[in-house]
């Protein structure tokens, strides 16, 4: 057990390198000129040319910039947004808690609704109902989220009026305590059914194909040859065995779900990262914007190390390794 | 070819996806007999309701949304062909070599594609593209780069299996290199796996595509569907036409590559079928 | 007095294109404290057989027909619900793949455990661990394997686990479906000693389905021989082991090293299984049979008894079917 979680951790670790290793070589090797990158216009003056140089050390050798770099990010210094000159850490903490509350409560909705579906097909294998499901499955895996988003705008608020599209709250109003996170809730609902909606394919097929597969382990039948009942093997030996892989596809599809979560964003306009990317992109705040991509590499990596050990407790043949 | 030909018909879903494919590559080779607009011309109606005129309305700019969807076809399709071959291309080779050398090589490509996966590749790509230039060919490639590691994983099972069975054994034991093991054997007989998840690769590299255009980092120079349902953003309240069909065009496009991909897998692996 | 009588027993799998006869027209009686070895080639019929008496064939792709007698009653007549209370308690079972007999995520403690609270739901923890402790004495398991996990032991481990799990209400009929099949032969010899030691200890009937003959010849006091689905011999081991009547019998014994004798050739049977998908109207085995005559061709042989028990499925012996 030991062993394994400090083999994902290492892992999580290199990754991390590996993304670091990325957003600074790909400034520094950007067609042209790393200054105008940085500068994020074609034409800087020269104060700020002289500026920037300074700054990321750009007249150094880039084995010491690198360093610099990896001591700053170290320091939790992601560098400074060109355009609002704010430190990259600050500006991203201001929008990481709307990211993360869209991201989890999809996440955690569409793990539990699509292991129930995927379980309820399983156990109507080969019906009409079955195969209905795993093709709504598939039209769904086929649909770009963003479009979906648009096209529940198009129906939920355009046509009906009753959902807010767009922003975290109400900016007429300003509730507070309860109120307020009513209005919350109220205006998440359409991008967290997006998400849902989005998501709920990848733990059905998993869950479904999971517990098609145990049940027709070879234990299933020594159960079934016992007379035990066929709800109590479902419910406390299927279940159990069929969750664990479940369980790696919440890591799995994270990365996924991040960019999902992103594009969902931009379509409600939630104040999140997604706003914060499109936004570093508009303005060609290419510090800012690896300073973003580093933050999620990590916070991806974490997530995945926690759900590797929540894995390893579950199953016993790797807790016992 | 009889034999091919009776194997697709013999498979619902390869069926369905070959059809579908068949019909967007003809409608992305004769699109400028299709489209009844140059798909870059303004036209003076602006967010005109779909009509006889314009079978799915014009855009904001009085564009025909119509002609666009039929010429992103062909953005999409390059796309998504090109990327998806170079990714399989790497993939099958990173994951042949390290499956069939194994050892220490396999143990470092294993952890190499361990890190990838964790890796938010959608961002990565946009980075990529938001810095180098989102042209055609850019997206291509920083897709095609960033996409591999399924394949690799495929790749590399199929050679760790055909490894131990006797033939591969003995060409090595007739004293073939490497290379030509890797080549001529291991390659040739693990690639039908790779072929169906290659066709899923150009389903993930449409979507990747659209939602780049989406953001607005696309290639400006050409059409396509991620764009025109970015543009139809802003006219939801009065011009749904305008993104609604671009969208149904990606789903149809995606939908054709996967159904496409899970027909070959069914018809390698009858067993699998019956389970998923 | 006869604690199983199976009685024209036919099982038919059943797919989109054809049927498949995998068990033909079985007719078998098994008396109380048998031990009785079903052997017979991949596909002769003998592991369905095992799994129609078990009652654990897919519903809707399978048919059974005939009848099968256990104590007097007919388990194709019971409900599942009826047949459930005899499951284990009456009649248990240990399969082949014993790795894979108990749930990886369970330890084996708990899941024996509730495995006797299926019948038992009200028993005291303490004395359900006893009982379990017990067994695994039986089978020389130490008490440790109650807290272990499935996959901390050995193959060898694990069957002694299914048969002590086999064992836990000390049921009336046992059958080991390739029990041993997967053993290394030190393992598997120790574990016949036990298993036989048990048999007396608790007055035990057994049904050992195996294609390894050495082990009915050496565990077991009857033997069935299977071929297609169909029976062609059966008898006590030590007629039928030792001087065959059937051809396909004689052939099989010739396809394994004598377990007394001197060393002789070795030889396999030439061909390969009937396609069970197709009608016969002859015997089953005439296309492999190097005595075949031409009645062999044209009609289906019936079972001929011979003194001691033997019945044996030939045209070739005690005259033509006497018609």
């Amino acid at each position: 057990m030991k062993k394994y979680i400090w083999k994902k951790v290492l892992t999580g670790i290199l990754t991390i390198v590996l993304s670091f290793c990325f957003t600074f070589f790909l400034i520094r090797c950007a067609p042209g000129n790393p200054i105008k990158v940085l500068a994020g216009t074609d034409n800087p003056n020269p104060e700020l040319i002289e500026h920037l140089t300074t700054k990321y050390g750009l007249d150094k050798p880039i084995s010491v910039q690198f360093i610099n770099y990896l001591k700053n990010v170290l320091k939790g210094d992601f560098g400074y947004s060109y355009i609002s000159n704010e430190s990259v850490t600050k500006l991203i903490k201001e929008r990481m808690f709307p990211t993360i509350l869209l991201t989890l409560t999809s996440s955690i909705l569409s793990l539990v609704l699509g292991t129930f579906f995927g379980v309820y097909a399983a156990r109507k294998v080969g019906t009409g109902i079955d195969k209905f499901m795993c093709g709504l499955s598939y039209i769904i895996d086929a649909t770009p989220g963003f479009w979906l988003g648009m096209i529940l705008i198009l129906i939920f608020a355009s046509t009906f009026k009753i959902l807010p599209t767009s922003g975290m709250y109400d900016i007429r109003e300003d509730y507070q305590g309860i109120y307020k996170a009513l209005d919350v809730i109220k205006h998440m609902i359409l991008p967290c059914i997006t998400l849902c909606i989005i998501q709920i394919p990848l733990y059905f097929r998993m869950a479904r194909s999971s517990v098609l597969q145990i049940m027709s382990e070879d234990f299933i039948l020594t159960l079934r040859a016992t007379g035990m009942k066929e709800n109590r093997i479902f419910n406390k030996y299927i279940l159990r065995n069929a969750i664990i892989p479940t369980i790696t596809m919440f890591s799995l599809s994270l990365a996924f779900t991040i960019s999902g979560v992103a594009l969902i964003e931009i379509v409600f306009a939630w104040p999140g990262m997604g706003r914060l990317i499109m936004d570093a992109i508009k303005n060609r705040d290419y510090p800012l914007l690896t300073g973003i991509y580093l933050m999620i590499s990590i916070s991806i990596c974490i997530v995945m190390i926690i759900t590797d050990i929540v894995y390893a407790l579950m199953d016993p043949r790797i807790r016992y390794e | 070819m009889k034999d091919i030909f009776t194997k697709i018909s013999s498979n619902k879903e390869l069926k369905i996806g070959v059809i579908f494919l068949i019909m967007l590559i003809l409608i992305a080779v004769f699109a400028p007999h299709i489209a009844n607009y140059d798909p870059y011309v303004l036209n003076d109606d602006i967010i005109a309701k779909p009509s006889s005129k314009y079978i799915f309305g014009t855009d904001g700019l009085g564009r025909d949304v119509f002609s666009m969807v039929i010429y992103g076809s062909r953005t999409s399709l390059k796309i998504g062909v090109l990327a998806a071959a170079i990714s399989s291309v790497i993939g099958t080779l990173i994951g042949g070599i390290a499956g069939y050398i194994g050892g220490t090589v396999d143990k470092i490509i294993s952890e190499i594609i361990n890190m990838f996966l964790m890796l938010p590749t959608f961002f990565l790509i946009l980075i990529v593209v938001a810095i180098y230039g989102g042209s055609l060919k850019n997206i291509i490639i920083v897709i095609g780069l960033t996409s591999w590691t399924g394949t690799a994983r495929l790749m590399r099972a199929q050679a760790m299996s055909l490894r131990e069975r006797t033939f591969i054994k003995s060409a090595i034991t007739i004293g073939e290199s490497n290379k030509e093991i890797l080549f001529k054997h291991i390659i040739p007989n693990g690639i039908f796996p790779i072929i169906a998840d290659s066709t899923m690769a150009v389903s993930s590299a449409i979507l990747s595509e659209a939602g780049l255009s989406f953001i607005g980092i696309g290639d400006p120079n050409v059409v396509s569907w991620g764009k025109i349902i970015a543009h139809g953003r802003g006219y939801l309240t009065n011009g749904w036409w305008i993104c609604t069909f671009g969208g149904i065009a990606i789903i149809f496009t995606v939908l054709a590559f996967y159904l496409i991909g899970e027909g070959i897998n069914n018809l390698l692996n009858p067993k699998s079928s019956r389970l998923n | 007095m006869a604690l199983l009588e199976i009685q024209n027993l036919n099982i038919t799998y059943k797919t989109d294109k054809k049927e498949i006869r995998a068990v033909k027209d079985f007719s078998l009686n098994i008396d109380t404290k048998d031990s009785i070895g079903i052997v017979g080639e991949s596909g002769s019929g003998k592991s369905t057989l095992a799994m129609g008496i078990l009652k654990l064939l897919p519903k809707g792709t399978t048919k059974t027909t005939g009848k099968i007698l256990f104590d007097g009653v007919d388990l194709l007549e019971l409900t599942e619900e009826e047949f459930r209370k005899l499951r284990w308690k009456d009649i248990s079972v240990v399969f082949q793949k014993s790795m894979n007999s108990l749930s990886p995520v369970h330890k084996i403690g708990f899941q024996m455990k509730d495995i006797y609270r299926v019948h038992e739901p009200d028993a005291r923890d303490e004395e359900v661990r006893k009982r379990i402790l017990e067994l695994f004495r039986f089978v020389n398991l130490s008490d440790r394997v109650y807290n272990l996990y499935p996959h901390e032991l050995s193959g060898g481990m694990m069957q002694r686990v299914s048969i002590a799990l086999s064992l836990i209400y000390y049921p009336k009929l046992l059958i080991l479906d390739e029990a041993t099949t997967a053993l290394d032969v030190v393992t598997q010899g120790q574990i016949l000693d036990e298993i036989m030691k048990l048999e007396e200890a608790l007055d035990l009937t057994r049904i050992m389905i195996t294609h390894d003959i050495s082990v009915v010849a050496s565990s077991c006091k009857k033997v069935v021989v299977m071929y297609g689905g169909c029976l062609l011999e059966s008898g006590y081991v030590y007629d039928v082991l030792v001087n065959p009547k059937h051809p396909y019998t004689q052939g099989l014994l010739n396809s394994f090293p004598d377990f007394i004798g001197e060393k002789k050739d070795l030889r396999g049977i030439p061909g390969s299984i009937p396609d069970l998908s197709l009608e016969y109207k002859s015997c089953i085995f005439t296309n492999r049979c190097k005595k075949a005559k031409s009645i062999c061709f044209e009609k289906i042989p019936k079972i001929k008894t011979f003194p001691n028990e033997w019945n044996v499925a030939c045209h070739l012996l005690g005259g033509f079917d006497g018609e």
